[in-house]
């Protein structure tokens, strides 16, 4: 059963615009001239529980709109959207009970507190009990791997032992659908690991629907399986990442050690051979036969070394969109 | 309906006692503030006393009864320290960073958590004094208090004070629109003053307006009047109306502004 | 001798166009906010409505000379408090939790000047709505227009000019109490008691009593808005004397506040924000 459900969603805003200069700006006041601007156009998806999504593009592709519709903050234009079973845009206590948004460049932590000050009112604002928010907390905790900094003014964390504390406090009501707008931003990559191997337990224990923005590529192809990627406001993938993968860069890099200089002419049929220099050699294979050569390889010649280089996904990304666009 | 009224005592029980604990960061404050209380009622006794020299007076006021306006403004002044000031002052804020999307994702209402969520204690002082002061007036102009005026009373500085609240709410929405927009605070402040004195102190244009468009008689003359037993029926209904219709008006136009919400940055 | 007056010149031609500079950026700023600067011409109202309450109250129609006397000093209270309004401690205090004094520091002028050329260019924007809102008081309330005397139009402007300064001064001073305690705003509050008492804001001095208003005159608050109005007015002959009072707060104020600055900022450098 799919939990999220988006169709044809669209969002145009309203922005009022002018020209410079006094004269214009009394012009403007009474006679108001507007531009619409098409943040999502058209947009369906469907997302099932506990599933992973990845939602990728540049800045202002759509991305942070279509998450806030999702959750009720921004109302669509055009479409429907269903958030397990609910109505988004009427805000309705059950739902926000279960659905939460986490946003890397906004924070909810009260500065001079400690953020345990901030869990209990957040608990208590869902309905949780103490005896249950302490449970909960130390669970949380425990996963996140944070003890005394719930104690010390969020003033006095580093960046990272916020984020920590920022997702503890979005997560204290235990929501199924969480929806994460760069939740590692800024974080250096230790950081952003913790960050990552807590939502994938998160997911795996409380079966969880994840949807995640991201620049950092990392995040996407370590936590999701599927990714929707959007530009201009318009889907332009929706798939499997393996595939996305496959799709665009059909060949792969082979980067080979011997252990003595090789001419390997035998392999000129099934790839091409880009450089030999001394004992290593680099050729590019089609992603179908990668496996194939690669075995080949390994039985017939003796490798110090083998590297299969994947192509970046922003590489990937930027292609795609280029492709697209023309 | 009970439980949900007890739900949100709780809330606020909880929220005064984290807010108490950011006050209480800055011990400074409270020397600070006990100044400026203690300046400000000087300062306007001595204003207030100007009035009356030789044998002036002021709206047809006495002495006295002009203290019991006085001393109401002084409990309106730390009603709005405590309160509206620390909230409605933040509504700019939440919209300018971004972080109203937080409030409103939490299942509670969001006008009562942006308008109760913080409290400061160092208007506490001016709530008492203030209603000493009115206390001493009614009682020196030898007025008898009965069960029928304290009632009257009370429910009329009740009134005003959500008459009080729903402006400034009303007003903090806007923000909504206009993310810069706390100067509006600073409007209505230096506006308010005006309820310092008796509403019929002021020239009738003025007094028009301070009572049908900026509703500044209710805040202090009004309750000031029942207080010393001699409000009219009509008057105390009028009152009741305002208030009421303001509240509506801050709730209706809060949920309007939603509507347009559509956060500061993507 | 003759070396060091050329230095000082090429100091002082750097300075001023570092401050023109300045100055014509925040008055593009200060453009883009006009809507807030008309509110906040609003929310200069107060001697208006003091205006109402005194010339209504029976003291001022004792009898009939007073009656002008109040209009055209609450008029002219209403003007200067328009060019003489101060918000440092507001900007400070918000420059300084957010973070943004510390590039402030790395530039080669002081802070001060950047808050004060900020001032004079919100005053400048403001010039329309000050008369816009001068000609609804002019047809609104009976003989309340009047001319003053010539030197008076050449002198109240400088009178103004300088109780802007002193109270910005004094603002600063206080401003500077943000590098030890976060919150100084309060310290705007406790500030503004003794401007609204002792300036003849909300009162002239004149109705004072006489140990009061004597002993008014020996603090800053009544070159603030007293002076400058009464001069606006037309009710002081020979301001000779007055202005040498401003000037003297203004050099006695200058002197505290490059030492609150300079207290501060070693205090900030020591605290390694």
């Amino acid at each position: 059963m799919s939990n999220i459900t988006v169709s044809s969603l669209s969002k145009i805003y309203k922005v009022p615009y002018r020209k410079p200069g006094i004269s214009a700006s009394i012009k403007h006041f009474f006679d108001r001239k507007y531009k619409l601007i098409t943040a999502v156009d058209d947009i369906s998806f469907k997302i099932d529980e506990g599933e992973i999504v990845g939602f990728i593009g540049a800045n202002g592709a759509g991305k942070t709109t279509t998450l806030k519709m999702l959750c009720g903050l921004v109302y669509p234009t055009k479409g429907i959207v269903s958030v397990s079973g609910f109505i988004p845009k009427e805000r309705n206590a059950a739902f926000l009970s279960q659905i939460t948004l986490v946003m890397g460049q906004k924070q909810q932590l009260i500065w001079d507190l400690p953020p345990i000050e901030t869990l209990k009112v957040n608990a208590a604002v869902y309905g949780i009990s103490e005896k249950e928010a302490k449970k909960r907390i130390d669970e949380l905790a425990s996963m996140l791997e944070l003890n005394d900094e719930l104690f010390q003014p969020v003033r006095k964390l580093s960046l990272g032992q916020r984020m920590k504390s920022e997702l503890l406090a979005s997560l204290i009501h235990r929501p199924s659908v969480l929806f994460l707008d760069e939740p590692t931003l800024g974080l250096d990559v230790n950081a952003q690991l913790r960050v990552r191997e807590f939502l994938s337990m998160y997911n795996k224990r409380f079966n969880a629907t994840i949807l995640l923005t991201s620049h950092y590529m990392q995040d996407i192809s370590s936590l999701c399986k599927r990714v929707v990627v959007i530009h201009k406001g318009r889907i332009f993938y929706d798939g499997a990442l393996t595939k996305l993968t496959n799709k665009l860069s059909p060949y792969r890099n082979v980067r080979i050690e011997f252990d003595k200089p090789q001419t390997l002419d035998d392999l000129k049929e099934y790839c091409e051979i880009t450089q030999i220099d001394y004992a290593i050699a680099t050729i590019v294979v089609p992603s179908s036969k990668l496996s194939f050569v690669v075995s080949y390889l390994l039985n017939n010649y003796t490798i110090k070394d083998l590297q299969v280089i994947e192509t970046p996904l922003e590489n990937i990304i930027s292609e795609l969109i280029r492709n697209g666009t023309n | 309906m009970i439980k949900l009224i007890k739900k949100y005592t709780n809330f606020l029980v909880l929220f005064w006692s984290t807010s108490l604990s950011i006050e209480l960061e800055y011990r400074l404050n409270l020397i600070v503030d006990i100044f400026t209380l203690v300046g400000n009622l000087f300062g306007s006794l001595l204003v207030l006393s100007l009035f009356y020299t030789n044998h002036h007076t002021l709206g047809g006021w006495s002495w006295s009864a002009a203290l019991v306006v006085l001393g109401l403004f002084t409990t309106l002044e730390g009603f709005t320290s405590s309160i509206l000031q620390p909230n409605l002052s933040k509504i700019v804020r939440y919209v300018q960073l971004g972080t109203l999307d937080y409030v409103l994702l939490k299942p509670i209402s969001s006008q009562y958590w942006l308008s109760f969520r913080y409290f400061s204690p160092w208007g506490i002082p001016s709530i008492i004094v203030g209603f000493l002061i009115s206390i001493y007036g009614v009682i020196s102009t030898s007025n008898q208090f009965n069960t029928i005026s304290i009632i009257c009373s009370i429910i009329m500085i009740i009134s005003s004070l959500i008459t009080l609240y729903s402006i400034w709410f009303i007003l903090a929405t806007t923000s909504i629109w206009f993310v810069k927009v706390w100067n509006v605070n600073e409007v209505l402040k230096s506006i308010l003053i005006a309820g310092r004195f008796p509403i019929s102190s002021y020239p009738n244009i003025v007094r028009t307006i301070f009572t049908f468009i900026i509703p500044i008689a209710f805040l202090t003359t009004i309750p000031a009047e029942a207080l010393l037993g001699r409000l009219d029926v009509y008057w105390f209904l009028f009152s009741l109306i305002i208030s009421a219709t303001l509240l509506f008006t801050s709730i209706r136009f809060w949920l309007y502004a939603l509507n347009f919400y559509t956060s500061a940055s993507s | 001798m003759y070396i060091s007056l050329v230095k000082l010149k090429r100091k002082l031609v750097k300075f001023t166009n570092i401050f023109r500079a300045l100055l014509t950026s925040q008055y593009s700023l200060m453009h883009e906010y006009r809507a807030e600067i008309a509110l906040w011409a609003i929310s200069g109202l107060l001697p208006l409505i003091m205006l109402g309450i005194w010339t209504q109250s029976s003291f001022a129609n004792f009898n009939g000379s007073n009656y002008n006397f109040f209009v055209k000093y609450f008029i002219s209270a209403f003007i200067v408090r328009q060019f003489t309004a101060v918000w440092v401690i507001i900007s400070f205090e918000e420059d300084n939790l957010e973070g943004r004094l510390s590039p402030f520091l790395l530039q080669p002028i002081s802070p001060f000047w950047r808050y004060f050329s900020s001032h004079i260019a919100e005053q400048l924007t403001r010039i329309p709505f000050v008369f816009f809102i001068l000609i609804i008081i002019f047809l609104g309330i009976q003989d309340s227009f009047w001319i003053p005397p010539f030197h008076t139009i050449l002198l109240s402007p400088i009178a103004i000019f300088l109780a802007f300064v002193i109270r910005f001064l004094l603002h600063w001073i206080f401003a500077m109490c943000c590098f030890f305690n976060d919150k100084a705003s309060s310290l705007e509050r406790l500030l503004l008691i003794p401007y609204l008492f002792l300036s003849g804001l909300v009162a002239p001095l004149e109705t004072y009593p006489e140990i009061l208003r004597t002993a008014a005159y020996f603090t800053p608050f009544p070159y603030l808005i007293s002076f400058p109005s009464l001069l606006l007015s037309g009710s002081i002959v020979n301001p000779l004397n007055y202005f040498m009072h401003q000037l003297i707060w203004i050099f006695i104020l200058s002197i505290f506040s490059f030492c609150a600055w300079r207290l501060g900022v070693r205090h900030y450098s020591a605290m390694g924000a």
